[in-house]
């Protein structure tokens, strides 16, 4: 922290809050709303006089609000800059102004009671996320009495108890009587891996942060009786099973089994209920201490973030990657690198590899000096824009710069090429390079021209569902072969042209496929593809066409079983499309595609020569 | 947004359900049966039933 500090290529903005971020690649503009300080920070030198007369003090955030820290102070002490801050909401409290003893206690005039918030906005090429996670907070799990019994403490605040820079100096006492405890009862998994309060993942961390723990109090306070309640124990990785070994080897007690309840004795001592899964008996233990192994979960701010930068959430509420296994330091935008717990819950040296990567990422890309734009781009026809600005609202990655009244433009730097734009564009003024509406009505047209009462139309994702008859058909699952499949880079690019084009073909089943909506490659566009489908199923419902001859399905790319199914599935409902139905709705649609052109030129000549 | 919950038809199996349901938000909805996302939400729901 001290050499980002120090380096003269990095400008360090703390107290910042990102407010806006436009533009693309290489060009993303930055809107950042620095909150006063009051300290002048480059003059500060901690000498700590501002604090010995700040009369006004608030919860230690870093202590986890075990102690109390003054209204002026130094988050914690490697705190970088290393300068001291002033929380003008403790300083405050009641009163209507402060103070102003740290501002006279300072002698180099380093405090400015009067600061303001100011806005800066700058240009950067590439953004990395690192905006970590938060722990879960144990409090409504009720079963525990966190925050009922002084005793029953979070890992995290253990972790301050065992720090020699935190409140206690390193000594593990008990909040209810300062005393060292004889037994400590670690309880893992609160709040990951539980359907109820909590998260449903894994926290990843905790098991080891446990055993370190233990070796910690192995270590320091032999005499300690440590045990630790389990589910089962994830020490995968280099040197954890050594570790796990070692701290059962100091005689720290394993019990597979998650107390059911923590009950407070009268001397503030613990009793644990729990159900021994190895002995399968229910047994009652005793502790001084219960740490809980709490879990971690995505920061608030993450959902604010996600929506600032065009970027979606894991249903966990992590940042989503581009790909889990092949681009998982990237977004899906261009750009925009993750590191950290921000993408989802990660140890020290996950974190360290990934911010790695990422720095290595963003460095390769802005060494370049320029970079290439993705073929699959769109461009907008002047003539046809009637600049209504729905191209915009659909894009996932808000790639058109638009305004009201003015022709929509492509952004080609991010445009990514889902085709959703073009599919939804009622003025047909978009025109994808590739996967044109030309091209695809042409491939609907060819694959119908023989035989279309025996063949179903299938529209599949190039990522996932196409992907999915790749693995079906690499797996050996054997599927009706009288499907067609047209590949579109995604479901929201199929348009409702290209259906009622099928139908109108002859077609008695048409299926609309992509990925699951965890799986969608361009962010969220498959999410138009829904409604535009419902859409089309009350449209077909009116028209007097059955709705279910029109199909929509997620098929992941590993999913081949389930795309085998589908296929069999489809097989199944086109055979129970008769060819009067076919021919009944090919009738319709052609009146309602291709109405007859009205014949009123005679009649008004005849009127105005009347006339 | 109040969650609720409305009625569904799957357009493969013709199973009608119920499932949670947000106006104006669009999720990856499956049949309970047939595990098809070729879901519909009934606008008018089943006889005898009100949403």
């Amino acid at each position: 922290m001290a050499d980002v500090g120090r380096h003269p290529n990095i400008e360090l903005l703390t107290l910042s809050e990102v407010k806006e971020v436009s533009g693309h690649v290489g060009n993303f503009r930055v809107k950042v709303k620095r909150h006063a300080r009051y300290v002048d920070e480059k003059e500060c030198t901690a000498c700590g006089d501002c604090v010995e007369v700040c009369p006004q003090v608030g919860p230690d955030e870093f202590n986890f609000g075990l102690v109390h820290r003054h209204a002026i102070y130094q988050p914690f002490p490697q705190a970088i800059p290393a300068a001291f801050v002033l929380d003008m909401e403790t300083c405050l409290g009641n009163n209507p102004r402060a103070c102003g003893k740290c501002a006279e206690a300072c002698e180099k005039h380093c405090i400015n009671l009067d600061a303001v918030d100011s806005d800066v906005e700058f240009t950067v090429g590439t953004i990395v996320i690192a905006t970590g996670m938060e722990p879960f907070d144990p409090l409504g799990m009720t079963e525990y009495g966190y925050g009922r019994m002084k005793n029953v403490i979070t890992a995290m605040e253990f972790e301050r108890l065992a720090s020699s820079g935190g409140p206690t100096g390193g000594d593990i006492r008990r909040f209810s009587d300062g005393k060292t405890p004889k037994s400590i009862a670690f309880i893992q998994c609160v709040g990951s891996r539980c359907e109820g309060p909590g998260n449903s993942y894994c926290g990843n961390i905790c098991c080891m942060n446990t055993i370190k723990d233990t070796l910690l109090l192995k270590d320091h306070w032999p005499e300690i009786d440590v045990t630790v309640y389990y589910i089962d124990l994830r020490a995968f990785g280099k040197g954890f099973e050594e570790m796990l070994k070692r701290s059962r080897q100091l005689g720290v007690r394993y019990i597979r089994g998650i107390p059911g309840e923590v009950e407070e004795n009268e001397d503030q001592s613990l009793t644990l209920h729990v159900e021994n899964t190895e002995t399968g008996l229910v047994e009652q233990h005793q502790a001084d201490m219960v740490v809980l192994a709490t879990g971690v979960q995505p920061r608030a701010e993450a959902h604010d973030l996600n929506k600032l930068l065009s970027l979606q959430l894991h249903p966990e509420g992590f940042l989503l990657e581009a790909h889990p296994k092949l681009q998982p330091v990237d977004s899906p935008v261009r750009g925009i690198f993750y590191a950290g717990c921000a993408e989802g819950p990660k140890d020290i040296k996950e974190t360290v590899t990934q911010a790695s990567a990422a720095a290595g990422r963003a460095v390769r890309l802005m060494s370049q000096g320029e970079i290439a734009a993705d073929p699959y781009t769109v461009e907008v026809n002047e003539d046809k824009c009637k600049a209504c600005g729905l191209c915009l609202k659909v894009c996932p990655y808000g790639a058109f710069e638009w305004e009201k009244g003015a022709k929509a433009e492509p952004i080609e730097a991010l445009c990514a090429g889902c085709g959703t734009c073009a599919a939804e564009c009622r003025f047909e003024a978009i025109t994808p390079h590739q996967f044109s509406d030309a091209q695809i009505v042409a491939q609907v047209e060819a694959s119908l021209s023989q035989d279309p009462e025996q063949k179903a139309v299938v529209f599949a994702c190039n990522w996932c569902s196409y992907a999915a008859a790749d693995t079906a058909g690499v797996s050996r699952f054997q599927y009706p072969a009288n499907q067609v499949l047209i590949r579109t880079m995604c479901s929201g690019r199929v348009d409702e042209k290209f259906i009622l084009r099928a139908f109108e073909l002859g077609a008695p089943i048409v299926l609309v496929s992509g990925c699951h909506f965890v799986d969608c490659h361009y962010i969220d566009a498959n999410r138009q593809t829904v409604r535009r489908v419902e859409k089309l199923w009350d449209k077909l419902e009116s028209w007097g066409i059955r709705p279910a001859r029109l199909q929509l399905e997620w098929i992941s790319s590993a999913q081949g079983q389930r795309f085998q199914k589908t296929m069999e599935e489809l097989e199944r409902l086109r055979r129970e499309v008769t060819p009067r139905e076919i021919a009944h709705t090919r009738r319709i649609l052609k009146q309602k595609l291709h109405p007859p052109k009205p014949k009123k030129q005679a009649r008004r000549k005849g009127v105005a020569a009347h006339a | 947004m109040p969650e609720d919950k409305a009625h569904f038809k799957c357009l493969r199996c013709e199973a009608e359900f119920e499932l949670p349901y947000t106006p104006g938000k669009l999720e990856e909805r499956e049949c309970p049966k047939c595990e098809s996302n070729s879901v519909r939400r009934l606008k008018t729901p089943p006889t005898g039933q009100e949403d």
